[in-house]
């Protein structure tokens, strides 16, 4: 199962561009569905490459929109959509 | 250990669960036990930011000292039927005002009436007791919890996922194995006491969808029995939103009605009609659909405009950004027409203990809604009993300290378990646990499997989740995210089997167990719990009657719930 066919729904975005690092997102979420891993950066003039820990979107189907990225985020970077899909309907 | 390496960690007292029951249990194990010792919590994920009361309002029955606490118990023991720990419930009531002391002390606001009482609502199904939440609800109230283990030096495990109990040498229980849920490292945490709080088996469904209630499962293979399997607590709810709340706007007006526009709750519930207890209401959502009259509609119309806004921007955060991204959607939703399942399985297996909360096996206790103190839940008893049974379970643990023999580890059992716990690693990479749950679910929450039960319906279900459990013996997980929802699933899988199984054994009807061929509720010979002791050795379990001990109030079929709604009318005024 992967996330791609889920549409607009549940964890979708996180700004990388404005993310310090801190690693909150990924602390606070029960579903282990943001992984902090090491990025590279762009390349420098020098051709280095920079690498910085940034949250991943890894399980996006094990979202349970719960909000706990976006209200703990200390940017507000991270964007949930609040419609929910992945839960049972039982008839 | 030749094979294995991990990391030792030992404690007097550890806690597995790092919900409400848990943290409450850890901090009762530090104040009622001599200074120096130690107290270790382990939680999945981050402690206080998961469990089902971080998610919630944290509504919360509290009891004041001038309350009719034997009213409020002998209301509760009705309404469960008479399937309740008397003794448990007394307890947990007589304690909760002293508890929202200590909330206070951590740094906890109640809201306060004009007169100066806590400000307290009444809560459906019931007529005496009252409840009240922390502001800022249940995210605010477990941060503030997990600061408070913190600043008293208990010990925080998060991450790490619980995936064995040890039994040691002399077979009682002396701590737990487990993984780092994202790194895979093992651990062996050894204890002179455990309780297990992992709250209830919900297959995925409930708010909080980590909640999985391994932990009781784990016990049984630990040689602890279970019981009230055949019990289970469906709410009314719709996949499209989370709806904290219901209870409430049910007071201000909102009725459930069906696709015919009729509000049905009343020719099921003469009493209580909308404000009946949530297995009534859905039983009564189960035979709507059985007649053909869904979709079901929970009505949110007849609310006054000017406390709508309430129920739209929730005091609780998460809520609150729900609706409010959701914007003018979350209006034609709510007060509009959103079709209304019975759904939100949270089923009430759980571990059986005494009143002191330990469990049949020396060295485990149980807390939260992994201890079987009741079969039915009323909002606010969940978090209140949770609290109640927590803090019973921290002073029973620390009573054992020094009646129990030092703990001694088995180091075969370890390399076992270690073994056991990351075997679906070593397989080919198939992702496949997630493809099983839905068949569970699919099969576990069928409005005629799950609510209205019938003998052929149930051995079919049993089949159906064998089949399951063969086909689950066959995958494998290919990293260590999906290694811990194969654990969890593995569990729902039992679960499911004794689920299934405790509801063929009680032959009558009662509270949220409703049969078809045993409609009558049936006092001569099912005024007992329904207990699973392990068979051990794989063997099967066995099913066995308990007879409830009713030291406080008789069970007969003269004290049913309270019938009269004195509830609405003393709505703001309590």
């Amino acid at each position: 199962m992967t996330g791609d066919n889920l549409g607009r729904t549940m964890i979708e975005n996180i700004e990388l561009e404005k993310c310090t690092s801190c690693g909150i997102c990924d602390d606070v979420c029960p579903a282990d569905v943001i992984h902090m891993e090491r990025s590279p950066g762009p390349a420098r003039a020098d051709g280095l490459v920079q690498f910085k820990l940034l949250p991943v979107i890894k399980f996006r189907e094990h979202c349970i929109t719960c909000f706990s990225c976006e209200i703990f985020c200390p940017e507000q970077i991270v964007d949930v959509h609040p419609s929910v899909k992945n839960r049972p309907r039982p008839w | 250990m030749a094979k294995s390496q991990g990391t030792l960690i030992e404690t007097d007292v550890l806690v597995i669960g790092g919900g409400a029951g848990g943290m409450i249990a850890a901090l009762s194990a530090k104040r009622h036990g001599p200074p120096g010792t130690s107290v270790a919590v382990a939680d999945s994920w981050m402690i206080g930011r998961t469990g089902h009361t971080a998610f919630s309002n944290a509504w919360m029955i509290v009891a004041r000292p001038d309350d009719d606490i034997d009213g409020i118990t002998r209301e509760i023991v009705a309404g469960n039927d008479g399937i309740a720990d008397q003794l448990l419930v007394r307890e947990s009531l007589q304690n909760s005002y002293a508890r929202i002391a200590d909330f206070e002390a951590m740094g906890m606001k109640f809201p306060r009436a004009a007169d100066g009482n806590y400000a307290r609502r009444p809560t459906r199904g019931l007529d005496l007791a009252r409840v009240m939440c922390p502001e800022g609800g249940g995210l605010e109230f477990c941060w503030r919890l997990r600061l408070a283990l913190a600043e008293k030096g208990v010990k925080l495990l998060d991450r790490l996922f619980v995936t064995g109990l040890l039994g040691g040498p002399s077979g009682r229980i002396v701590g737990a194995t487990a993984i780092h849920s994202r790194t895979g490292a093992f651990y062996v945490i050894k204890a002179r006491a455990t309780i297990v709080a992992t709250n209830a088996i919900t297959f995925r469904s409930g708010f909080v969808r980590d909640i999985t209630g391994t932990g009781t499962l784990l016990a049984h293979h630990a040689g602890a029995s279970l019981r009230n399997a055949e019990f289970s607590y469906v709410r009314p709810g719709t996949p499209k939103f989370y709806f904290e709340g219901i209870t409430f706007a049910i007071q201000e007006g909102a009725r459930f009605a069906n696709a015919k526009g009729e509000a049905f709750m009343r020719a099921y519930e003469p009493d209580w009609a909308d404000e009946a207890d949530v297995p009534r209401i859905a039983r009564a959502m189960a035979e709507e659909k059985k007649k053909g009259n869904d979709p079901l509609y929970l009505d949110m119309s007849p609310i006054p405009e000017d406390i709508r806004e309430q129920f739209i921007h929730s005091k609780v955060k998460w809520m609150d950004y729900f609706f409010r991204k959701l914007g003018a959607e979350a209006n034609t939703d709510m007060f509009g027409k959103t079709p209304y399942y019975a759904l939100n399985q949270m089923t009430k297996m759980a571990i059986r203990t005494g009143p002191d909360c330990r469990s049949d096996v020396p060295g485990l206790l149980a807390a939260g809604l992994a201890q079987a103190g009741c079969a039915n839940h009323f909002a606010g008893f969940h978090i209140g009993l949770g609290i109640g049974n927590g803090w019973v379970s921290g002073r029973s643990a620390v009573e054992d300290l020094d009646r129990l023999s030092v703990p001694q580890l088995n180091l075969p059992e370890i390399e076992a378990q270690h073994d056991e716990a990351v075997r679906p690693l070593a397989g080919a990479a198939k992702d496949e646990s997630d493809r099983i749950l839905r068949d569970l679910q699919a099969i576990m929450f069928a409005y005629d499997v799950g609510i209205l039960k019938q003998a052929d319906r149930l051995q079919e279900a049993s089949r159906k989740v064998a089949r399951l459990g063969e086909e689950f013996r066959g995958i494998s997980a290919p990293h260590v995210h999906e290694l811990v929802r194969l654990k969890e699933t593995e569990a729902m899988l039992l679960a499911a089997s004794f689920i299934l199984g405790a509801s063929l054994y009680r032959t009558e009807s009662r509270l949220s167990h409703f049969r078809e061929d045993f409609a009558a509720r049936d006092d001569e010979n099912w005024l007992v719990w329904v207990d699973i002791e392990p068979g051990g050795n794989a063997a099967a379990p066995t099913f066995k009657k308990t007879p409830i001990p009713t030291p406080l109030c008789p069970v007969t079929a003269q004290a049913v719930r309270p019938s009269r709604l004195k509830a609405r009318a003393s709505i703001g005024g309590v």
